[in-house]
C-alpha cells in the first residue's frame, strides 16, 4: 500500500477543499492519485492494498460532526447520514418496522464486521468487484485501458443487462433497496450543496465516464440520504442470492416494494435489480405490469419476465436470467404476503 | 527397535480401567490457543531481522530469457538479491520428482512459479525492490488441461515422465477381470469429473531463517514435514544436516497444504546466509494458493460388473490427474485414485489405469484424503445408481458386501478391524432412513455412501527401513516428564496425544507432561503430519517408550515396596501395589528410585509399520497398518427454481478403532464433514482461459469456503472397535471422515430432485442444466461425457489372493501364454 | 544510506483498557500496528482484504477487521485485543470453555472468533444457535466446521449468567 497524506476536517467545506484535484480536466481527475474521502474505509484500503488506486491524500470524514445520524420516522421519511454504519441500518428499530427492505439490503451486506464500521456513503460509492478490475496487472477499461476483459472472459458475476462497453455490476445492496424507496442524496461540492435522486446518481459505462459508476465529481462528498415516506416503504423487501450466506456478493438481487388497497390490489410498484447490471436496475414495464392487479402466480411470472426483458448474457452468466426471475416472483410474493395469503 | 513392536499396539494397559485415554481432556495447548499466545512462524521476531519477497511469474508458460536485478539490488534498503543460479539444485518431496528449484532456473511453469528473491529491511522496501527486477520471458504454448497434456506433447513442461506431458501412467490388474464381468448380472460404465480445490489453511505459510555465527542455520516454518524439509535443505544449500535446524512452528491449519518442502523455505536461508541476518517470510493469501498442492482435477470413468445382489464381480477404474506443474506428490496421489476402491465392498478382479498430466498450473499434490475422495465420489454415486437399477435399498446393498475383518483384498491391502457395518447400521438408524429414502417429498432427498482411509502410510517417503516415528522420554526426579517426538501439531492435537498416551502408561496427569516436538535438533525423527499417521505412529512410538520407563520405574520401586512388579500399579501420580493400594511412593519419588538404582532416566520408543503384503512394483501406495472406515448420510433439500442445494444434516458413522480423546475426535469428524461440505458445494481451483493467459483468481471472496450459515448439522456416532495395531486401538480422523460427505449428497441430490451431477462441485448452475436435461425427456446428468483415449502400458498382472496369488507380478511369459 | 526524514504518524488511544502512545508509518493498518508496533501477535492475519475475520478485534466494543482499518482510525478510540481478554482473575469465560470443548483447533482463528463471540454476548446474554452462527458468520474456521464453537459460545454465555452447563454427552462421545 502507498503511503499517504492524511488528513482530518472538521467540516464537509473544508472536506471539499481537501479533495480538490489541482490539474484541471477529466483525466487529471482519474489519475490513482487524486484525492480520495474516507468514511469506513474498507472499500479504499482494499483497493489500495492491491494497487488499482494510489491516492496522495485521505480525506478522513469522521471528524465531520453530524454525518453520523438518522433522523426521522416511516411518517416523515428518513434522513440518513452519510457516515451512519450499516450495523446502525439494520439495528434501527424504525427502519426495521417502516422500511423492512433497507434494513434487510443492509443486513444482506458482506459480515458483521465490515458492517460495524461500513457506512451508508461508502456502500454506494464502493468500486466494482470483477476480477479484472480487482487484479492489479490487468489494466483494463475501468482503470484506463482499452478492453473489457469480462466481456469475452470470466464474466459468470457480470453484466446480462445495460452493459458495454464495460460489463462490471455494480456491487450495492444498499442503492437497489433505496431506489426502490425513491432516496435522494445529498451532495456537497465545491459550488454547494445539490440534491440528486438516486435512480439519477448511477452512470452507465456507454453513458457516463466509464471508469466512474456515478456523477460524483472528486470533490463532492455526500453527506445525507433522504428516504421519502411512502406508502410502499411498509412493504419492501430485499432478496440477493449469493454463493454463500455470508462473506459474499449479490450473483443477483431484487429490491421491491408495493402499495396495495386492501383488497389486495396493487396501487403502485417498485422493483429494482442488482448485481446484473452496472447499476441499480429498475424494471418500469414489470411495476407497471402490476398496477391494478392482485399479485397472484400468473402477474409475478409475467413480471419476473419483463424485469429481465432484454437480458444479454455474457458466455457464463446465463443462469443470472431465470436466477432473478425466481428472486423477482418471490420478493413480490413476500411484500404482497399479507393479503394474498 | 525394527518391527519387534509391530503389533504390540493394543497392549499397555493390562486390563485396568484407563484414566487418561479415551476422555475428554482439554487439548495440553489449548489454553495458550486462547490466549493468542502459540507463536506460529509469523509471529517470530528476532534482532536485526530482514523481510524477504519472492518474485512470482506472470507467465503461465515461458523460457527465461534474462533477468535484471540491478535496479532492485540499487535499491536503498535492499541487502541480498537471489535468482534460480544461486540454488541450482532442484529438489522435490518425492525422489522420483526432483524438479523444483527453488528459483526457476530457465523457465517459468505457472503463474506463480518464482523468479528471485529480495531481503531488505522491512516489508515495503522487499516489495519494491521485487518491481524493480526486470525479467525477460520468451512465451510458450501452455497446456491447461488434461486432455491437452494427453494429446499435445509439445512443449514439454518437464523433460521427464511418460512421454510429452504425461508425468505418469500406471496400470495394475489384479486377477481375472473378463470372467469377473462375464459373471456379471449388470454391467455399467460411468463417467465422473472431481473439481480441483485447495486447503485454505487459515495461517499463509511463513518461514524464519537464522544463520547463526557458528556456521548453523535455523529455519522456523508453518511446515507438516519438518523432516523432509531438513533433508531438502541439506541438499540444496549443500551442507551437512547436522548443521541444520528445522523447527515446525505449530501450524494455523495444514490439511496436507504444507506437506511439501517449498520454494520460500529455501530462499530464506539462502537470503539469511548471505546476510548474516534472521530473514522472514510470510506469503500473502494470493501466494498461498500459487503454493497449492491441493487436491488434482481427476476425470475418471468406472465400468463395474454386479450380481443380482450389488456383488461387485469385477472393477475396472481409470483415473486421469491434471496435476499442474511440478511432481509433488503426484506420483502417490495417481496410485491413491486406485488403491482404496477395494477396501470397503468385496472387490474380487480389479483393474487399475492412473495417469497424472502435467499442465500450466499451481502443482496439486496431497489434501486431506490424498487422491482417494475422487475415486470415492465416483464409486459410491456408482453404486447408487446400481441401487436405483437394481431396485435395492442402497444402504442395505452396501452392507451385504463388506470386505470381512481380518482379510486381504484383491489388490493385497491387509485390512485388520472393519467396523463400517456398524457406521452403516448407526446412521440407518439415526437417520431414519427407512421412512426417507425415496420417501421424501420432491424437493427433499437424502444419500447415503461410504469410505475408508489409512492410518499411516505403510511405506516412507524415500526408501528405508527404520522407524517411521521415534519418541524420547526424559524423566525428571522431581516427577516431570519430557515428551520428544518429531511430530508437528497441525491443530489436530498430536502433542496432545503424546502427552495423553504416556499420561495413561506412567498414571500421572497429561498437564504434567512436557512436549517438545517438531525441533530435528531435540526430537527424534517422526515423518511428519501427512497421510494420518500420527496417532497411530507416533502413539505406539510414545506407548513404547512409557512402558519402557515404566519398567524401569517399577523395579525400583518393587524392590523399595518389596512387592512383585507385577502388582504394581501407576494411577494418581503413584505406584503403588494393586492388592495394598496404601503401600506405594509418588510418582516422584518412583524416579528418584529409578534414578537412584539405574542413572539419568530416558527411554525410547519407534514405531514401524508392517510389511507389505504386495510385492509387486506400486504396491508401496496403499498398505497401511490399519483402515478407518466410515459411512455418512446426507439429507439436501435442493430448490427446483434455482439449483441451490442446502445440506440440512449429515449423519455420520466412524470407525475410530479406540477414541484416545473422544472430544478431539468429534471435532475432527466435524471438521471433515465441514470441508467435505465446501467441496460438494462450492469450493474450486478456478483458472482463466481468456487470451491464453491461465491465472485464477486468487482471493479468500472468490474461493468459496462454507461459513457458519452453509455449514449443516452433524451428528455423529463414533465405532469403537480396537485394531490390534493401533495404541490403545485408536485408528485415524483426522481425514477420512470427509470421503463419504461428498457422494453422499450428489445422491441425496438425486433423491430430492431425480438428476445427477457427477462432478463438484455441485453448483446450482449445474443442478438447473440436468433439471432441464431432464425437462426435456433426457438422462437429467451433469457431468463429462467421457475420458479421452489414452495410451496406455502394458499391464502388470498379479493374481489376487483368491485365485492363489502370493502378492508378485506374474511373469511375463505366462501373459503371452 | 538514505538520509531518514521523521514520517511516522503519531497517536495515542486506549489497548486492552490502558492509553497508549505509538509511533508509525501512517500507511499501516491497525493490525500492523498491533502486530509490528505494540508487539501484539496474538492478531492474526488470514487474507488482509478483509474476506475471513481472522483479525478482528473489538474496537469502542464493536468487532472491526483491523486489516480493513487504518492505524490512524484508531486515534482517540479503544481498543481490545485477545491479549486483553483475560484478567487478573483468569481467562475470560469464553477462553476457557474454546479451550475445555476444543473449539480451538489450529487455534490460529480462535482469537477472532472469542473477540466476536465477546462482542455477542455483551449485547445478548443468551443468544439462540442462530443468532450465534449470524454472529460468528464472518469468521472463517477451515479446522472445526464451527460446532465446538457454537457449543463453546453456549456454554460460556451459561457460565456467565451463573448457569450450570455441561457440553450434551452426544457432543463429546457422539450419538449411541
Amino acid at each position: 500500500m502507498n503511503t499517504f497524506e492524511w488528513t482530518n476536517p472538521t467540516s464537509v467545506a473544508e472536506a471539499v477543499k481537501l479533495l480538490r484535484v489541482e490539474q484541471e480536466g477529466a483525466a487529471a481527475r482519474d489519475q490513482d492519485g487524486v484525492p480520495q474521502p474516507l468514511g469506513g474505509g474498507q472499500d479504499i484500503l482494499t483497493t489500495m492494498k492491491e494497487r488499482i488506486t494510489r491516492p496522495a491524500r485521505l480525506v478522513n470524514l469522521k471528524g465531520i460532526r453530524g454525518l453520523d445520524k438518522i433522523e426521522g420516522n416511516a411518517r416523515r421519511g428518513l434522513r440518513i447520514g452519510a457516515l451512519v454504519t450499516l450495523t446502525q441500518l439494520e439495528e434501527h428499530s424504525e427502519i426495521r418496522r417502516g422500511f423492512p427492505g433497507l434494513a434487510e439490503a443492509a443486513q444482506s451486506i458482506a459480515t458483521p464486521q465490515i458492517r460495524n464500521l461500513g457506512t451508508v456513503g461508502g456502500n454506494l460509492c464502493q468500486r466494482p468487484r470483477c476480477w479484472y478490475f480487482r487484479l492489479e496487472q490487468v489494466v483494463c477499461l475501468k482503470k484506463g485501458g482499452t478492453e473489457c476483459y469480462a466481456a469475452v472472459g470470466e464474466n459468470k458475476y457480470n453484466a446480462i443487462l445495460g452493459g458495454g462497453p464495460s460489463y462490471i455490476v455494480h456491487p450495492s445492496d444498499l442503492a437497489p433497496m433505496l431506489i426502490a424507496l425513491g432516496a435522494s442524496v445529498v451532495v456537497e461540492g465545491p459550488s454547494g450543496k445539490r440534491t440528486i435522486a438516486l435512480d439519477k446518481f448511477f452512470t452507465l459505462p456507454k453513458e457516463g465516464n466509464v471508469r466512474r459508476e456515478n456523477v460524483l465529481n472528486n470533490d463532492d462528498i455526500i453527506t445525507e440520504i433522504q428516504v421519502p415516506a411512502s406508502a410502499m416503504a411498509a412493504r419492501s423487501t430485499y432478496l440477493k442470492f449469493k454463493e454463500r450466506s455470508s462473506l459474499d456478493f449479490a450473483l443477483s438481487s431484487v429490491a421491491a416494494a408495493v402499495e396495495m388497497d386492501a383488497g389486495g390490489t396493487v396501487r403502485q410498484a417498485r422493483i429494482v435489480l442488482g448485481g446484473v447490471a452496472p447499476v441499480p436496475w429498475r424494471a418500469p414495464d414489470a411495476e407497471k405490469s402490476l398496477v391494478g392487479k392482485r399479485l397472484d402466480a400468473g402477474t409475478l411470472a409475467e413480471a419476473a419476465r419483463l424485469a429481465l426483458q432484454g437480458a444479454v448474457p455474457l458466455e457464463k452468466n446465463a443462469y443470472k436470467v431465470p436466477l432473478t426471475q425466481t428472486l423477482v416472483r418471490r420478493a413480490l410474493a413476500k411484500v404482497g404476503g399479507a393479503t394474498t395469503a | 527397535m525394527g518391527t519387534s513392536n509391530n503389533g504390540h499396539g493394543n497392549g499397555g494397559t493390562n486390563g485396568k480401567e484407563l484414566k487418561v485415554v479415551g476422555k475428554p481432556f482439554r487439548k495440553v495447548d489449548a489454553r495458550a490457543k486462547c490466549a493468542g499466545q502459540t507463536k506460529f512462524a509469523d509471529d517470530i521476531v528476532l534482532p536485526r531481522m530482514l523481510f524477504a519477497k519472492l518474485l512470482r511469474s506472470h507467465e503461465p508458460h515461458a523460457i527465461i530469457k534474462s533477468i535484471d536485478t540491478s535496479k532492485a539490488r540499487a535499491l536503498p534498503g535492499v541487502l541480498a538479491v537471489i535468482t534460480g543460479k544461486d540454488l541450482p539444485i532442484p529438489y522435490g518431496i518425492l525422489p522420483v520428482s526432483q524438479d523444483e528449484h527453488t528459483l526457476c532456473l530457465d523457465r517459468v511453469r505457472f503463474i506463480g512459479d518464482p523468479v528471485a528473491a529480495v531481503a531488505a529491511v522491512d516489508e515495503d522496501t522487499a516489495f519494491d525492490a521485487m518491481n524493480l527486477i526486470e525479467v525477460e520471458y520468451e512465451k510458450l504454448n501452455t497446456i491447461t488441461s488434461i486432455e491437452e497434456a494427453v494429446m499435445i506433447d509439445e512443449p514439454r513442461i518437464h523433460e521427464y515422465g511418460d512421454g510429452g506431458n504425461v508425468h505418469k501412467k500406471v496400470h495394475l490388474e489384479f486377477g481375472d477381470l473378463d470372467k469377473g464381468f462375464a459373471e456379471a448380472d449388470l454391467i455399467r460404465e460411468d463417467v465422473f469429473f472431481y473439481e480441483g480445490n485447495t486447503h485454505l489453511p487459515m495461517e499463509q505459510h511463513a518461514a524464519v531463517a537464522h544463520y547463526d555465527p557458528d556456521n548453523k542455520l535455523t529455519l522456523w516454518s508453518s511446515t507438516q514435514t519438518p523432516h523432509y524439509v531438513h533433508r531438502a535443505l541439506a541438499k540444496v544449500l549443500e551442507m551437512r544436516p547436522a548443521h541444520i535446524r528445522v523447527i515446525a512452528t505449530p501450524n494455523g491449519g495444514g490439511f496436507g497444504g504444507k506437506s511439501d518442502p517449498f520454494n520460500h523455505e529455501v530462499a530464506v536461508c539462502k537470503l539469511a546466509m548471505l546476510t548474516g541476518r534472521p530473514v522472514k517470510i510470510t506469503l500473502t493469501r494470493e501466494e498461498v494458493f500459487y503454493c497449492h498442492r491441493g487436491r488434482h482435477p481427476v476425470l475418471m470413468k468406472s465400468r463395474i460388473g454386479v450380481k443380482k445382489d450389488g456383488a461387485i464381480t469385477a472393477l475396472d477404474f481409470q483415473s486421469l490427474l491434471d496435476g499442474g506443474a511440478y511432481g509433488s506428490y503426484g506420483v502417490a496421489s495417481t496410485f491413491y485414485t486406485g488403491a482404496l476402491q477395494t477396501v470397503t465392498y468385496d472387490v474380487p478382479r480389479y483393474r487399475f489405469r492412473g495417469l497424472r498430466a502435467f499442465t500450466n498450473k499451481p502443482p496439486c499434490g496431497p489434501k486431506r484424503g490424498h487422491g482417494t475422495p475422487q475415486p470415492r465420489f465416483a464409486l459410491e454415486i456408482q453404486l447408487d445408481k446400481i441401487a436405483d437399477q437394481l431396485n435395492l435399498d442402497p444402504a442395505e446393498m452396501r452392507l451385504k458386501h463388506l470386505v470381512p475383518p481380518n482379510s486381504l483384498t484383491a489388490n493385497y491391502l491387509r485390512v485388520g478391524s472393519m467396523g463400517l457395518g456398524k457406521c452403516i447400521e448407526k446412521i440407518v438408524e439415526g437417520s431414519d432412513w427407512k421412512q426417507k429414502y425415496r420417501k421424501l417429498p420432491f424437493g427433499k432427498g437424502v444419500g447415503i455412501a461410504c469410505s475408508s482411509y489409512i492410518c499411516g502410510a505403510g511405506l516412507p517417503i524415500y526408501w528405508n527401513n527404520m522407524p517411521h516415528s521415534g519418541v524420547q522420554l526424559g524423566l525428571d526426579r522431581q516427577g516431570g516428564v519430557r515428551v520428544q517426538c518429531g511430530s508437528i501439531d497441525i491443530g489436530q492435537g498430536s502433542d496432545s496425544v503424546l502427552a495423553y498416551v504416556v499420561a495413561e502408561v506412567l498414571g500421572i496427569d497429561p498437564f504434567d507432561i512436557r512436549v517438545v516436538t517438531a525441533d530435528t535438533d531435540l526430537t527424534p525423527v517422526d515423518l511428519g503430519s501427512y497421510s494420518s499417521r500420527v496417532t497411530l505412529m507416533t502413539g505406539n512410538a510414545a506407548l513404547q517408550a512409557a512402558e519402557r520407563a515404566r519398567e524401569l520405574l517399577s523395579i525400583a520401586v518393587a524392590e523399595k515396596l518389596k512387592a512383585p512388579i507385577e502388582n504394581l500399579s501407576f494411577a494418581d501420580r503413584r505406584v503403588f501395589d494393586v492388592e495394598n493400594p496404601e503401600m506405594g511412593v509418588t510418582f516422584a519419588e518412583a524416579v528418584v528410585l529409578a534414578e537412584t538404582k539405574f542413572g539419568t532416566i530416558g527411554t525410547v520408543g519407534s514405531y514401524t509399520p508392517p510389511a507389505s503384503p504386495g510385492k509387486f512394483k506400486g504396491a508401496g501406495v496403499g498398505p497401511s497398518p490399519a483402515y478407518s472406515y466410515s459411512a455418512a448420510i446426507a439429507e439436501a433439500d435442493v430448490d427446483p427454481e434455482t439449483g441451490i442445494v442446502t445440506v440440512e444434516r449429515i449423519w455420520i458413522g466412524h470407525d475410530i478403532g479406540q477414541s484416545i480423546n473422544p472430544m478431539l475426535v468429534m471435532g475432527q469428524v466435524e471438521g471433515g464433514v465441514y470441508m467435505g461440505l465446501g467441496e460438494a458445494l462450492m469450493e474450486e481451483m478456478i483458472y482463466r482461459a481468456n487470451r491464453n493467459v491461465v491465472h485464477k483468481f486468487p482471493s479468500l471472496l472468490e474461493y468459496k469456503s462454507p461459513t457458519t450459515m452453509e455449514m449443516c448439522d452433524v451428528k455423529t456416532y463414533l465405532i469403537e472397535d480396537a485394531d490390534p495395531n493401533g495404541p490403545f486401538g485408536a485408528k485415524e480422523v483426522g481425514q477420512g471422515p470427509l470421503l463419504p460427505v461428498m457422494p453422499a449428497i450428489a445422491n441425496a441430490v438425486y433423491d430430492a430432485v431425480g438428476v445427477r451431477v457427477d462432478e463438484v462441485p455441485i453448483t446450482p448452475e449445474k443442478v438447473l442444466m440436468a433439471l432441464r436435461d431432464k425437462a426435456k425427456g433426457k438422462e437429467g446428468r451433469f457431468g463429462p461425457k467421457d475420458v479421452p483415449a489414452v495410451e496406455w502400458p502394458t499391464p502388470m498382472k498379479v493374481q489376487t489372493p483368491a485365485e492363489g496369488g502370493d502378492g508378485r507380478e506374474m511373469p511375463r511369459v505366462a501373459i503371452h501364454s | 544510506m538514505n538520509q531518514i526524514t521523521k514520517q511516522k504518524a503519531h497517536i495515542v488511544f486506549t489497548l486492552n483498557g490502558e492509553p497508549v502512545e505509538v509511533a508509525f508509518a501512517p500507511h499501516k493498518t491497525l493490525l500492523e500496528v498491533l502486530r509490528e508496533d505494540m508487539g501484539l501477535m496474538g492478531t492474526k492475519h488470514g487474507c488482509e482484504l478483509g474476506e475471513c475475520g481472522t483479525c478482528a478485534v473489538l474496537v469502542d466494543g464493536r468487532s472491526i477487521l483491523s486489516c480493513l482499518m487504518l492505524g490512524l482510525d484508531a486515534e482517540d478510540r479503544a481498543v481490545e485485543t485477545i491479549e486483553g481478554m483475560a484478567t487478573a482473575d483468569g481467562p475470560h469465560p469464553l477462553q476457557e470453555t474454546f479451550a475445555d470443548t476444543g473449539a480451538a483447533q489450529c487455534g490460529y482463528c480462535t482469537p477472532g472468533f472469542l473477540l466476536v463471540a465477546k462482542e455477542l454476548l455483551a449485547h445478548n446474554a443468551n443468544p439462540s444457535r442462530d443468532e450465534i452462527r449470524e454472529a460468528l458468520s464472518g469468521n472463517l474456521c477451515r479446522c472445526t466446521g464451527y460446532i465446538k464453537i457454537y457449543e463453546a459460545v453456549e456454554l460460556a454465555a451459561a457460565k456467565m449468567r451463573g448457569e450450570e452447563m455441561t457440553l450434551p454427552k452426544e457432543s463429546v462421545y457422539g450419538y449411541k
